[in-house]
């Protein structure tokens, strides 16, 4: 016989991962999680993607920092908590003679066992969700995807490393305990009171109304512009979870005591004890967990508005291959257009002027004239037919017809409408026009220099004939994407000439749009993920650890005569209590500030699957979904080992 | 072999503290069987942690073979505790993930004892216990008699002189405890076991040579089997305990 201090600290190991199996499974998610994005890091692939890029392994670091302390709370929480549970044996290793930096030792050699090898587990599927990141950045930048498995070895280290500032922070904090513990405490923990935080009824009513008015301040003050006012709101809404939650675990039952026709009114007892004893010690873990909860779901909501907006002026600024435009009546182009015969082969292409308008119907109706968003135009912008049909075949587009004594409108689709609505003709060089229909497909309609700003005129040519020219425009279909090079080119032509001018293609603005989609998507799912899936571990280890306690107590239910069908019932009216308590919050707070963030940009960005209410409906879902992986392995769980059998 | 004197333990803080034991003194000698027998709440498991060194005394004094427990650094206490103490809880305190075997021999192979050796004195040990056949069994595989009569072995497989027993028979039936007890009786009549044994059982402490009383944390009453036969001396506790205040309804 040879035990060991190793060999008994595998054995402890291989039992911890499989009673906090949720735990370990979580740590392995952490290390696949930290591994894959460390991954992109060091991606040259990636970095060589485009210019943009060059700031994604930064972001990454900085977002890792974050999720570096957040799993390390994550695992000195469960150590300690485990630590805490095994007071007893800890206390008998202590009692038959190992000295206390001994226990340290097999303490610390089972985590390291632990971890070890959920780092190395971790590894090997973070390597599976890295080629998913890569097809998912390719995708962005239209690329094509290959599989190509392989391990990026400054990745490997670079995850060790922060898997090991996380296990050494956590085991120093078990290391003082233990050094610390007196067999007494240890041996008999389990028979340890607990303390409510909270007792006089009236201080905890004051409180949670405090709270809650704090909230709903704070809520709103973390939607102004503002930072200094943003970050007061961040403060009043952490005091208002901890206030809350401190003063409604507690109250829970109070509230029951005093109304004992609904405590003993079907299950209500039953489940109303199961979750008080737990509540009432637990405000503290409970406000943490819904603070953490709020930051993912603002984040989740974040990365989509930003993905949305991102996504949505590419679309606008990539309806041409090639698009510069310079303001003033004279043409300004000459040498941009010579850099272009010179460098940049195009099928077709089209030098044109958009005019101005002798009134300003439409604005006037649209009433756009101190409208934050809107650029200078002081009379209509229009086009001319020959020009927009030969924009839309350059663009792509399906031609359409112009009918005598008509115009049409090409309209963003935020305006149309509103334009839809008017059917008054309007007036222009002498001529009445009638509408003749409204047409919204992407067409540089964003800024000053542009096809109109949100709206254009599309009039017969002879109806512009005679109208003051606002600027020039060029527009190009390439043979070949325009290289990035080529538009840094063109943009310091343009600056030379032009006060106002604008270069645009269709490469460089889809390449902008993954990029800038890349750098704040990536970190900030990076972090949601992370904070989701700690602290519903969190929540689960928690719950998980009554698993004893309610055993005893349904099968002390079953010789009461309690159905199984019933206890099944209340097992989970107590769960579902557990799990929405936390998740509450975040909604009440993270739905009105994503709403409101989703509203921000310019008009006719946030359209279609990026509208307010999709971009709401997607953060909720991409959150609930991940939160109720978590409540279901744990109902699983814990149905399984605490309900009685089936007869 | 053990001295106790005038040792006081305190709980609690200013504003409410609690007298745990007052001014408790009495020796056991080398090879005695002694059991402490008290009501609920009478200061006999605070009694017999102080002795064990997992509590700590407020004042008094405690000896074992001269040396002063309280004197001792914490590398030291582990030492004494290894060498010199076995404990015995109602509730086993043995490690699930060890077998019966490494169980007993835990603290010698840690010690860096010669594996063989330690092999042979857990046999040794397990043979005269009884357990032979449960060695290489888990403690969630064996009845509770064989968990406690492990934890006896445990106890006392690196030659520790004093075994302090918590309650032993506590989670036992009247059959396993009945068992355990001539155990723990051959241990201290053939082998010359110190055992220190606190017991709310009058059953149990019949089994000892002598018995002390506690109440509200002093020394009651004592009481000496002599030559008397154990039905005898159970009947003598009961009387004590008796007296001692309506304590009998605590008794098998």
């Amino acid at each position: 016989m040879s035990v060991t201090l190793s060999k008994l600290s595998l054995r402890n190991a291989k039992r911890q991962a499989k009673d906090y199996l949720i735990y370990f499974v979580t740590v392995v998610m952490a290390a696949a999680l930290l591994y894959s994005f460390n991954g992109l890091v060091f991606s040259q692939e990636i970095d060589a993607l485009s210019r943009g890029m060059a700031m994604l392994p930064m972001m990454i670091v900085l977002a890792s920092i974050v999720v570096v302390c957040v799993f390390g709370w994550l695992v000195a929480y469960a150590t300690r908590f485990m630590l805490l549970r095994r007071g007893r044996e800890l206390g008998t290793y202590l009692l038959i003679g190992l000295e206390s930096k001994q226990v340290v030792r097999l303490f610390f050699l089972e985590n390291l066992a632990v971890g070890g090898c959920a780092l190395a587990m971790g590894v090997g599927l973070g390597g599976l969700l890295y080629q998913a990141f890569r097809a998912m950045v390719l995708a962005m930048f239209g690329l094509p995807y290959r599989f190509a498995f392989g391990f990026s070895l400054p990745a490997v280290g670079l995850t060790a490393a922060y898997f090991a500032l996380i296990y050494l922070y956590a085991l120093r904090r078990s290391r003082k305990y233990i050094r610390r513990a007196n067999i007494r405490d240890l041996l008999y923990f389990d028979r340890q009171n607990e303390g409510t935080v909270i007792r006089t009824g009236k201080g905890r009513q004051a409180l949670f109304a405090l709270s809650i008015l704090l909230g709903i301040a704070g809520t709103v003050l973390l939607m102004m512009p503002d930072l200094t006012l943003a970050v007061i709101g961040a403060g009043c809404v952490i005091a208002a979870l901890f206030g809350s939650f401190l003063s409604f675990a507690s109250g829970v039952p109070a509230f029951f005591d005093k109304r004992p026709a609904r405590k003993y009114k079907g299950q209500n007892l039953l489940v109303f004890r199961s979750l008080t004893a737990k509540l009432a010690t637990m405000g503290v873990l409970m406000a943490t967990i819904s603070m953490i909860f709020t930051a993912t779901l603002i984040s989740e909501g974040t990365g989509l508005v930003f993905r949305g907006l991102f996504l949505g002026r590419a679309a606008e600024d990539s309806c041409f291959d090639l698009y510069i435009s310079i303001d003033g009546e004279q043409m300004g182009l000459e040498s941009c257009l010579d850099y272009v015969r010179e460098h940049i082969p195009t099928e077709r292409s089209l030098l044109y002027s958009i005019y101005r308008s002798e009134n300003a119907q439409l604005l006037e109706y649209l009433d756009l004239e101190d409208d934050a968003f809107h650029y200078d135009y002081a009379q209509d912008p229009v086009l001319r037919y020959s020009d927009y049909a030969a924009l839309r075949a350059i663009a792509g587009y399906p031609p359409v017809e112009l009918a005598l004594g008509q115009y049409l409108l090409h309209t963003q689709p935020h305006v149309a409408g509103r334009l839809r609505d008017r059917r008054d003709p309007i007036a222009l060089g002498g001529k009445t026009l009638a509408p003749g229909g409204i047409h919204t497909e992407p067409l540089m309609q964003s800024f000053g220099v542009s096809n109109g700003t949100w709206y254009a005129l599309v009039v017969p040519d002879e109806a512009a004939e005679g109208l003051a020219v606002h600027h020039w425009a060029y527009a190009a279909k390439t043979a070949q994407p325009v290289p990035e090079q080529d538009f840094y080119d063109l943009t310091v032509l343009a600056d030379q000439v032009g006060f106002e001018w604008q270069v645009a293609t269709k490469a460089h603005a889809e390449a902008e749009a993954a990029s800038q989609t890349a750098l704040c998507v990536f970190p900030l799912y990076y972090l949601a993920l992370s904070l989701t899936m700690t602290a519903a571990t969190i929540l689960t280890i928690q719950q998980l650890s009554e698993s004893d306690r309610y055993r005893k107590q349904f099968a002390l239910l079953q010789k009461l005569g309690m159905d199984r069908r019933e206890m099944a019932k209340a097992l989970r009216t107590q769960f579902a209590i557990y799990y929405a308590m936390p998740a509450i919050p975040p909604v009440l707070i993270g739905v009105p500030f994503i709403v409101h963030l989703a509203q921000l940009p310019e008009p006719g960005v946030m359209v279609g699957a990026n509208a307010p209410f999709a971009i709401l409906c997607s953060a909720l879902a991409v959150f609930f979904l991940i939160y109720t992986v978590y409540i279901a392995l744990a109902y699983i769980s814990l149905k399984r080992n605490v309900l009685p059998e089936a007869v | 072999m053990l001295q106790v004197r005038n040792i006081e333990k305190y709980y609690g803080n200013k504003n409410n503290v609690t007298k745990a034991l007052d001014r408790v003194s009495f020796d056991v000698g080398a090879g005695e069987f002694l059991a402490i027998m008290g009501a609920s709440g009478s200061g006999k498991t605070t009694l017999l942690n102080c002795i064990s060194t997992i509590d700590t005394i407020s004042a008094g004094k405690i000896l074992l073979d001269g040396t002063s427990v309280a004197d001792l650094s914490q590398a030291e206490l582990a030492k004494f505790r290894r060498e010199r103490l076995g404990f015995v809880f109602q509730d086993f305190n043995l490690l699930d993930t060890l077998t019966v075997e490494e169980n007993i021999g835990l603290a010698l192979a840690l010690d860096h004892a010669d594996p063989a050796a330690v092999q042979r004195q857990v046999r040794d040990v397990a043979q005269k216990l009884g357990i032979t056949d449960i060695l290489e069994k888990f403690p969630y595989q064996v009845s509770g008699g064989q968990k406690q009569r492990t934890a006896c072995a445990r106890a006392i497989v690196a030659g520790q002189s004093l075994l302090l027993a918590d309650e032993p028979t506590g989670a036992l039936d009247s059959k396993a405890s009945k068992n355990l007890l001539e155990i723990m009786d051959a241990m201290n009549r053939d082998m010359g076991t110190t055992i220190l044994m606190v017991t709310h059982d009058a059953y149990s402490a019949s089994y000892a040579k002598r018995v002390l009383f506690l109440k509200d944390g002093r020394v009651f009453n004592e009481l000496l089997r002599g030559d008397r036969g154990r039905p005898v001396f159970y009947h003598e506790i009961l009387d004590v305990l008796a007296a001692l205040g309506g304590d009998v309804s605590d008794v098998i």
